[in-house]
């Protein structure tokens, strides 16, 4: 790509200087450099890398099976595995080249105290931003997610703006009723910007054996089947976000540079690309070009200026899907 | 950064064959030279087998051409990707990435290698013949296929004799035979030729045959179903012999970002999930089937 149309691609993210709007997602490429075995992958080909997500204490993860391709999409329960946030500091950070792109920590816990932990951890690193995954199971809670409640969601929010001065990334869970409430108590909370959405629970069954499929009897769904509840969960946060100047890494089910702009008109600043690298490995040249050769085509300079230039109908029900709207 | 960067590649491989064999088995043919140049035994492709499935599907290698650039699958229909992958006709194009994975490891000082393949555990025991049979250590490699199904190919009585074998049991592979390596086949379907039972009951009538020297130059390699290879960690243990075994599992990424496709491994400081795609396919048999 020339450099005038790579120009074209560089946003600012909550102060980070991204050269493409696409960030690769937490879980779907290890702590960075798993993506690189393949020949033509290149880390500087997208805007920023979240590692996979990281817990104060190394996790071995749930038992196989963790993935099953479903219509569209795929069912993972991975369960967390990771070597534990001390060791990803000590031992895998320093092994990569953060000239090629920015680095994200994704940080989880059981437990409030424990993502403020393991944030104290990655702000005395030399990672960019720590990303805040708050659909993990809490503990005291009997299991239910941090995120599916916006009372929980910010206390979690609010005890890791004291653990860290660099940017906060919430990343936000489709699982729960009202994502946009979520998000205005995240922001008061202290977050920076929001990652919209994770995964949606479901589960796969074995009609022969009866039983389920995944390890952990549920898991996430990824892929282009989440892709329309993304947009509009992307569209509602937006609403909230927009006064704020607050910015959003929209993501799910992002397959093609065409899916990516629908995100981009949506609200998002960024756009985050996981699952599509399996089928794959080198679709961010492809969404790059194609998301340059859209610009060109409406006389746009730069990505950024795409970001909620979503126009609504104004019929009444269209409304309502935006009751946030006000 | 680390090494392994730039390893696998990605191509637009040509399908050169296409054949269907009974029990739902098929051998393809493609053209993809730099998979073909750097592939080992034990490596496999990651194919997109079709355009409408979000997850490729791994297949392992069992041959390959390097100076034609061809690579050769031998798969069996297991589910739908599978299935939709047996409908892709002769000179239509596959997405395919490889090779990966860690391959066997072949050590000179144990030339006895006794090869077991179960099922579409065969192609990268053929693999892996082919390999020692290019090596300039003279190995000395004995295969030993099992299969409920027709094997994919038409068995033929062996030239070569292997001592222990049971009275009759003289069905080879026919491409194996032409190498000069002997091998013996097992079934429970009653096909000519074939041992009636399982792959583990000739290897132990083959190893039982073996005096004590060569005993210490034997090293097992098995790819097959799950059980096939509890039964052969098994055996190695009886024995005291090293044991390889290529694992199989369900993938995503199959380039080491998703951890998707683990297994548990015993190592020195506890218990490990190890990802099939990269770190394996293959392990020591001992790490993952303690006994
Ligand atoms: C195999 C796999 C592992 C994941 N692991 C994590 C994780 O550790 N932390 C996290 O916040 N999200 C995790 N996710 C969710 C993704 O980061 C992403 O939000 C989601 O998959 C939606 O995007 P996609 O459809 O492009 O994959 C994982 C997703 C997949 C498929
Ligand atoms: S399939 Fe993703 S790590 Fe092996």
């Amino acid at each position: 790509m020339n450099p005038d149309d790579k120009q074209m691609l560089a946003v600012d993210f909550c102060g980070l200087k991204m050269d493409s709007p696409i960030v690769l997602l937490s879980g779907c490429v290890g702590f960075g450099e798993e993506y690189t075995r393949v020949s033509g992958f290149s880390n500087r080909d997208v805007g920023g890398i979240c590692l996979k997500g990281t817990t104060l204490e190394p996790r071995l993860g749930n038992q196989p099976h963790r993935v099953y391709e479903t219509p569209a999409g795929m069912l993972n329960s991975i369960g967390l595995q990771n070597p534990g946030a001390r060791y990803v500091v000590d031992k895998i950070l320093p092994t990569l080249d953060l000239s090629e792109t920015r680095f994200i920590a994704n940080i989880s816990g059981s437990t409030v105290e424990e993502y403020a932990e393991v944030a104290r951890i990655f702000d005395d690193s030399p990672v960019d931003a720590i990303e805040v995954n708050i659909s993990c199971p809490n503990v005291k809670k009997g299991g239910a997610a941090f995120g599916n409640d916006p009372e929980v969601s910010a206390a979690v929010v609010a005890m890791v703006r004291k653990a860290t001065s660099k940017p906060i990334i919430t990343k936000l869970s489709p699982n729960q009723t009202d994502i946009a409430e979520n998000a205005r108590r995240c922001i008061e909370a202290g977050t920076d910007a929001f990652a919209v959405i994770n995964t949606l629970m479901g589960m796969a069954i074995d009609i022969e054996e009866r039983t389920t499929i995944l390890g952990n009897n549920m898991g996430g769904l990824s892929g282009p089947a989440i892709k329309p509840v993304a947009l509009l969960k992307v569209h509602q946060v937006y609403q909230v976000c927009r006064d704020h100047g607050i910015p959003i890494i929209g993501q799910g089910g992002i397959t093609t540079p065409e899916d990516a702009l629908e995100f981009l008109i949506a609200g998002a600043t960024t756009v985050g690309v996981g699952t599509a690298l399996f089928y794959d490995p080198l679709v961010c040249k492809r969404i790059n070009r194609g998301i340059v050769d859209y610009l060109k085509r409406h006389g746009m300079s730069e990505v950024g200026q795409l970001t909620g230039t979503l126009r609504l109908n104004q019929a009444k029900s269209a409304c309502e899907v935006c009751k946030d709207d006000d | 950064m680390t090494s392994h960067r730039d390893t696998i590649y990605p191509e637009q491989a040509r399908i050169l064959a296409h054949e269907a064999y009974a029990g739902d088995q098929y051998w393809m043919k493609v053209a993809a030279p730099a998979i073909a140049r750097h592939a080992k035994a034990g490596s496999f492709v990651h194919i997109q087998v079709d355009a409408q499935r979000p997850l490729r599907r791994p297949i392992s290698i069992m041959r390959v051409d390097r100076d034609a650039g061809s690579v050769e699958l031998l798969y069996k229909v297991f589910g739908e990707g599978t299935r939709l992958l047996a409908t892709r006709q002769v000179g239509e194009e596959l997405s395919i990435l490889g090779p990966i994975g860690t391959p066997f490891t072949m050590h000179t000082e144990r030339s006895r290698a006794l090869l077991i393949g179960g099922g579409v555990g065969m192609p990268p025991m053929v693999f892996l013949a082919e390999q020692m049979k290019r090596a300039k250590h003279g190995y000395l490699p004995f295969a030993i296929f099992g299969s409920e199904v027709p094997f994919p190919f038409s068995a033929r009585p062996s030239a070569i004799l292997v001592d222990g074998m049971p009275e009759g049991v003289i069905a080879s592979m026919p491409l194996l035979e032409d190498w000069g390596i002997p091998s013996r086949l097992t079934s429970k379907q009653g096909y000519p030729g074939c041992h009636d039972g399982y792959v583990t009951d000739l290897a132990r009538a083959w190893l039982d045959a073996l005096d004590e020297g060569d005993l210490s130059e034997v090293e097992i390699f098995a790819c097959g179903p799950h059980v096939m290879l509890e039964a052969v960690a098994k055996l190695a243990r009886d024995y005291a012999l090293p044991a390889q075994v290529s694992m199989e599992e369900f993938m995503a990424c199959g380039v080491g970002g998703c951890a998707g496709c683990v297994v548990e491994v015993q190592t020195p400081t506890g218990p490990a999930m190890k990802r099939v795609c990269v770190d394996g396919p293959v392990f020591d048999a001992k790490a993952v089937f303690p006994a």
